[in-house]
């Protein structure tokens, strides 16, 4: 068979760069197909997308060497219209993405510029939003969408279009999981129902291999280092010395002396052919899934009774009350909507409450302005675009010292110790644009540090960031815990809430659900789909397997983990 | 204005659904109209249709107070400056002069009192028109329209696409504020003085302008890759098709236009003055 991208000995050069992105890549790839390419941050997956979908040589310009054809011909000799035609990607940034002003007409854009007349159009865009479930919202705006709609509106957009390529540009960023696993599904039901070719360019292992996919491939340092089916990949071990986090039940495996290689079925959290499994996974959840007692510490905030909607009518937080003390690092989850961000604005009084009241250290601080909130309590945005004003790098994490009249050699010294230890000190004197988003976000965060707040409200710490260094900013924050700080993570991501919070909190329409150790709340299906939260895989395994006590199973890993940073 | 950015509100009257490109002539054959003349005649017909329209469209007032009291407020102060600063300007006009209001240092003639009320007329009658036609046209329809009527669907595109984005920038510069807040450099009173939060406030300006930018960038390359600017011409999914009603009144604009001229040029020439 005919591949229908050929990558041989392929490499590209930007413009403006030295280093070559891409070295050496040979892949083909047949029609029908579901690859998924993975690497960590700077490992050239994304420059590999734009080679695919035309951006590589149309908008972004540089050398090339080797050879690419898609579907039988030499991009460069084509326009991107014309790939277009076979390759159709849907990116990351859904905002962008979606370019019409309501669902119908951003379905439509594509028949629009192909100028079909309308009659045609209005029948294929309901085809199109009916192949994914999205007709009921076709006048909708996109104010009105969640991120995962979002998504299925610009897949059905490109479905219209017959492209035999279906590129995925990180579909599962900005996703909370039950939306990602929503999403993953209608990727995997457009796969088998119309045989397209699916390439899927993420770093989030365990989410994407909730669907079969036949091949992985494994990039680092803008070369291939592996291709694989997922249990050649996995029973290898080698996803973590690349910056990518196994599967959590293959660590517990691990953890659990139980080696994994040659192992098949390692890709779904199921019930494996290894002798003595269950009787070794069960004495090591004994042993080592003592759930440790929780300090209590002293209350740092207190939240009493808050109740908000921008329509007092519709109350989008209803009556919350929740304890951080101090030292404590909390996770606040819930799905997208659920009002978190609505939380952690009223809390950092962006937003004022029709209801309920607020205090820090003791003190009643509802009177309080933004700015005096803002020096007791750091509020770390999602997107750290929204928090950088500076040119240089140095300067924005000084700005707010600066504001506060602080000298300048102890400027300097504070600043440079917050940039050493969110691992930017190497880039001090950098402008800001030469920064990744996931340093960026590191560097929004030295912003906040450096004001020397007690308590840190993160909003989705470690969106964008690959494993090592999400790793490596984590254990920094639990270090810093340790000293005393208390820390509000917002997040959808459960290995970071349950690796690193004592405590969960969980938000469903307003309301505090739940609140109680993560793991007894990510072990209990009745709170996690309320929440569209995900049963984690480690507890699905341990089902899987007749495991004597999943929460116990799950409490042995977290403690595991603990103990493995330790080590290190 | 709603989430979406535009000022669209639904509904079903003739002017909602008139095409928007016949809305387009309606409104320049108004204001050729408007402009055409000075005379109370032409604009209390004007003014009373264009109301009724209106009335009849069925938007709610609040949402078009501000543009209503812009408007009403720009005319007035308008009226009282010419009759503050030449207060026998309509002698020019008429040759006549009426004293009426003592000023001290001149008096306010009748004839300068009638040329203001005819010219707060003449700024009211494209009220209404100018509310019609921005409430009830869809701005994806707008685009089409301007291409339909000879614009490069580039540009027409443009006009959609900024109004897409307008929330998002807004929402963006919002945040941004806070999180400047919230690290000492805000804008209300207790940030510093005047200089100061002004400073802060273009401190904020420049990483929006950065992220929109960055996402014109983004934009570009999400429509490049769905074929967009690629054909000589493109189609428009929420256009309608010209029904007979839009080619009658669009008719009917054009010939009121001419009917309007042959006025001007052999009727009512000059301001008219009804008491000389």
């Amino acid at each position: 068979m005919q591949p229908i991208i050929s990558f041989q000995q392929y490499g590209f050069k930007y413009k403006n760069q030295s280093e070559p992105t891409l070295k050496e890549i040979t892949l083909d790839i047949y029609p029908g197909e579901k690859i998924w390419i993975a690497g960590p941050s700077g490992s050239g997956k994304s420059t590999l997308a734009h080679c695919i979908n035309g951006l590589i040589p149309f908008t972004y310009g540089g050398e090339a060497t080797g050879s690419l054809k898609i579907g039988g011909q030499n991009p460069s000799d084509l326009s991107i219209f014309k790939l277009s035609r076979t390759v159709g990607t849907i990116l990351q940034d859904q905002d962008s993405q979606f370019v019409g002003l309501t669902v119908a007409e951003d379905t439509a854009f594509v028949m629009e510029n192909k100028a079909m007349p309308r009659p045609q159009m209005k029948q294929e865009v309901a085809a199109a939003l009916d192949m994914v479930d999205m007709l009921e919202y076709i006048e909708q705006s996109p104010y009105e969408l969640s991120g995962g709609q979002k998504q299925s509106v610009s897949l059905a957009g490109i479905l219209s279009t017959d492209a035999e390529v279906l590129l995925f540009d990180e579909p599962l960023a900005n996703l909370d999981p039950a939306s990602g696993r929503k999403a993953m599904q209608l990727i995997d039901d457009i796969h088998r129902q119309s045989g397209k070719t699916v390439i899927i360019i993420e770093h989030r292992v365990e989410d994407v291999l909730q669907q079969a996919v036949d091949r992985i491939v494994l990039m680092n340092e803008g070369r291939i280092a592996a291709i694989g089916t997922p249990d050649e990949i996995l029973s290898s071990g080698i996803l973590r010395s690349y910056g990518l986090r196994p599967p959590l039940y293959v660590d517990a495996l691990e953890y659990a002396g139980l080696p994994v290689t040659g192992v098949t079925g390692l890709s779904h959290p199921q019930a494996l052919d290894i002798p003595g499994l269950k009787s070794k996974l069960d004495s090591w959840s004994e042993q080592v899934g003592v759930e440790q007692e929780h300090r209590q510490a002293q209350a740092l905030l207190e939240v009493r009774g808050l109740t908000f909607g921008y329509d007092p009518k519709q109350p989008v937080i209803q009556d919350v009350s929740l304890q951080i003390g101090a030292g404590e690092v909390v996770a606040l989850l819930g799905n997208n909507g659920a009002g978190k961000s609505t939380l952690s604005q009223l809390i950092t009084g962006i937003l004022k409450p029709q209801s309920g009241g607020l205090s820090y250290d003791g003190q009643d601080i509802s009177s309080w302005s933004i700015r005096r909130r803002g020096e007791a309590i750091g509020y770390v945005m999602q997107n750290p675009n929204r928090m950088i004003t500076q040119h240089m790098i140095a300067e924005e994490v000084g700005l707010g010292l600066k504001v506060r009249g602080v000298p300048a050699a102890e400027m300097k010294e504070r600043v440079e110790q917050a940039l050493r230890i969110c691992g930017l000190y190497p880039y001090r004197n950098w402008p800001v644009s030469a920064l990744s988003y996931g340093q960026k976000k590191r560097l929004s965060i030295s912003s906040i540090l450096v004001l020397e707040p007690k308590l840190i409200i993160l909003d989705e710490p470690t969106a964008g960031q690959d494993y090592h260094h999400y790793k490596e900013f984590m254990d920094f924050i639990v270090s810093l815990s340790a000293r005393g700080m208390g820390f509000l993570l917002i997040t959808h991501d459960m290995y970071l809430a349950l690796e690193y919070a004592a405590r969960a909190i969980v938000l469903s329409g307003g309301h505090v659900i739940a609140e109680d150790s993560v793991a007894a709340v990510l072990s209990s299906p009745e709170i996690t789909k309320a929440a569209h939260l995900k049963e984690t895989s480690l507890s699905l395994f341990a089902k899987a397997n007749g495991l004597a006590s999943p929460e116990r199973f799950v409490q042995a890993f977290i403690n595991e983990e603990k103990k493995g940073k330790g080590h290190e | 204005m709603n989430r979406t950015g535009s000022l669209y509100v639904t509904g079903n009257s003739l002017f909602h659904r008139l095409d928007g490109a016949v809305k387009l002539v309606l409104f320049m054959a108004w204001t050729v109209m408007t402009y055409m003349f000075l005379d109370l005649r032409v604009f209390v017909p004007m003014l009373i249709v264009g109301i009724a329209l209106l009335v009849t469209a069925g938007i709610p007032f609040k949402r078009m107070a501000f543009l209503f009291w812009l408007m009403i407020i720009f005319t007035v102060l308008n009226g009282i400056f010419i009759l503050l600063i030449t207060p026998t300007f309509g002698t020019r006009l008429t040759g006549t002069d009426t004293p009426v209001i003592p000023l001290g240092y001149n008096t306010i003639n009748a004839e300068t009192l009638f040329y203001v009320l005819t010219l707060s007329a003449k700024y009211l009658t494209l009220l209404p028109i100018t509310i019609l036609c921005i409430f009830t046209t869809q701005p994806s329809e707008f685009a089409c329209s301007l291409n339909r009527i000879g614009i490069p669907y580039k540009i027409a595109y443009a006009v959609s696409i900024a109004l897409r984005y307008i929330p998002d920038l807004t929402e963006e510069f919002r945040s941004t504020l806070n999180s400047m807040q919230a690290r000492g450099m805000g804008i209300s009173k207790e940030d510093g003085s005047i200089m100061q939060r002004l400073r802060n406030l273009a401190a904020v300006v420049v990483p929006v302008l950065q992220s929109a930018l960055h996402r014109i960038d983004s934009v570009t390359n999400a429509m490049e890759l769905r074929g967009f600017g690629t054909q000589k011409r493109r189609t428009w999914y929420s256009g309608k098709d010209m029904k007979s009603l839009d080619w009658t009144i669009a008719v009917l604009g054009v010939v009121l236009l001419g009917a309007g001229i042959w006025l001007k040029v052999n009727v009512l020439r000059n301001f008219w003055y009804p008491f000389s």
